[in-house]
């Protein structure tokens, strides 16, 4: 079996499991829709100031979220002694490291996909078909960098003895520059109509950011995953 | 004197001692008031200038030692690692409460969401997590294994939230040294590098003393354990 078919079949099980249980997916959506809610009635600043907030509120929820689903990345099979016979498998650790990166990124997609129309709805209030390309790339480039960093984080923490309490502690402080950057670009695409051009710099910043964890992640999973 | 002496803790401490205070005497009594609106209050930038740089050369430290221990897994590389980390939150801390204090006597205000002052916020944040890490892994290899990835995690981290914290709006903090030179005087360049100097040495003497501690502490335990039995 190639890396590329190992790849597949680790998130095609992940994918299929979740389609069957869908624990984690609506639990995350729940979340998403109740914390907008949240926000709204703890932000009650008026139109024209909530536009500032955009990006801000719609970061936060989503580094929230996305934390819920990354506990639940090795959740089974830890509990179910499934890790050991994956660790025995002739699997290059790096597979098993973009195969769960790849799930949590599909699993956050989809919540996206769900919560951005919602959202939209509730706060920006505005038309933002122009600069939908430039919001999509600052949602892509700012998912794969969660999504690596977090799945590197939680294969440290599901093996030590708390492990969902350490999780937060761990991603959050490491992630503030993503989300500064993917807030800032957030709130300049859909409350101020920024396109590609002043949005640059900050897709940039988010590029780097993914190509630099992606790295140490690659260096580091061996050691990450253990056993 | 040998090297071997001369790098010993005590001597290196003892260094470290002289150079700070030089530093003191040279900031106050050498160096002229800086001319701009901050004035007087400016005198504190020798101590918290080298105490910011001090404290990512122990974060550089920690690296090091961290990417040592996972090519060699060596106890001692672990104990450098420690060591460097809890030294250089110290000096975070007191980059911050530095900064504070500069702020309150320049700005007037105690905070301000400014990039450097923010960065160093967000690195204490980061190596107080390290910590809560170790504290949750019994066993001892693994604790290492993981504290090592996470030091080099945290370590990458930290040029790049400098780096984001550009994105929030302008701040008041002076820029000292940049890429077209330091804009400094001769005479305050000279009293900022005796107190740079100062600093390090004392950062040196720290983790060798810190890491000899450990090393005593691990016998000890040891020991015990073996008179249980």
């Amino acid at each position: 079996m190639g890396a590329a078919a190992q790849f597949a079949a680790l998130l095609h099980k992940d994918l299929l499991r979740e389609l069957r249980t869908r624990e984690t997916l609506v639990s995350m959506l729940l979340f998403v829709l109740l914390a907008l809610v949240i926000f709204h009635y703890a932000f009650d600043v008026g139109a024209g100031s909530l536009a500032r907030l955009t990006g801000g509120m719609l970061w936060v929820t989503f580094v929230f979220a996305v934390l819920l689903g990354l506990n639940r990345t090795f959740a089974q099979e830890k509990d179910e002694h499934c890790l050991d016979g994956l660790l025995l498998c002739p699997v290059d650790r790096v597979v098993i490291f973009a195969a769960k990166t790849a799930a949590n990124l599909v699993f956050v997609l989809l919540i996206q996909a769900a919560a951005v129309p919602v959202f939209s709805v509730f706060f920006v209030q505005r038309d933002y078909l122009g600069q939908l390309p430039a919001f999509l790339a600052v949602l892509l480039l700012a998912d794969l960098g969660i999504c690596a960093l977090g799945t590197l984080l939680a294969t440290i923490s599901m093996s030590t003895r708390a492990r969902d309490l350490l999780l937060p502690v761990l991603f959050l402080p490491l992630v503030v520059p993503l989300v500064i950057a993917a807030s800032s670009a957030t709130t300049m695409a859909l409350a101020e109509g920024a396109g590609f051009g002043r949005l640059a710099g900050r897709l940039l910043f988010l590029a780097g950011f993914d190509l630099v964890f992606l790295v140490a992640a690659w260096g580091t999973y061996d050691y990450a995953i253990g056993e | 004197m040998s090297v071997r002496r001369l790098s010993s803790a005590p001597a290196l401490l003892a260094l470290a001692g002289g150079f700070l205070a030089a530093g003191l005497l040279l900031a106050f009594w050498y160096a002229p008031v800086d001319a701009s609106a901050m004035g007087f209050s400016q005198k504190i930038f020798y101590y918290h200038a080298p105490i910011a740089e001090t404290a990512l050369v122990a974060f550089g430290v920690a690296f090091v030692a961290a990417v040592a221990y996972l090519r060699a897994p060596a106890a001692r590389w672990d104990r450098l690692g420690v060591v460097s980390v809890r030294l250089g939150l110290l000096f975070s801390l007191l980059v911050m409460l530095t900064g504070m204090i500069w702020g309150k006597a320049a700005w007037g205000v105690w905070w301000a969401w400014e990039p450097r002052l923010t960065t160093f916020l967000v690195v204490c944040l980061l190596y107080a997590g390290y910590f809560v890490l170790r504290s949750l892994v019994d066993e001892e290899q693994r604790r290492a294994t993981f504290a090592a990835v996470f030091a080099i995690v945290a370590f990458v981290d930290v040029p790049i939230t400098f780096f984001a914290t550009r994105f929030l709006p302008e701040g008041l903090h002076p820029a000292v040294i940049t890429t077209g030179g330091t804009g400094m005087e001769g005479s305050m360049f000279l009293s900022f590098m005796v107190s740079m100097a100062g600093m390090t040495l004392l950062l040196a003497g720290l983790i060798r003393h810190e890491t000899r501690l450990e090393e005593l502490r691990e016998r000890v335990a040891d020991l015990k354990a073996r008179l249980e039995r």
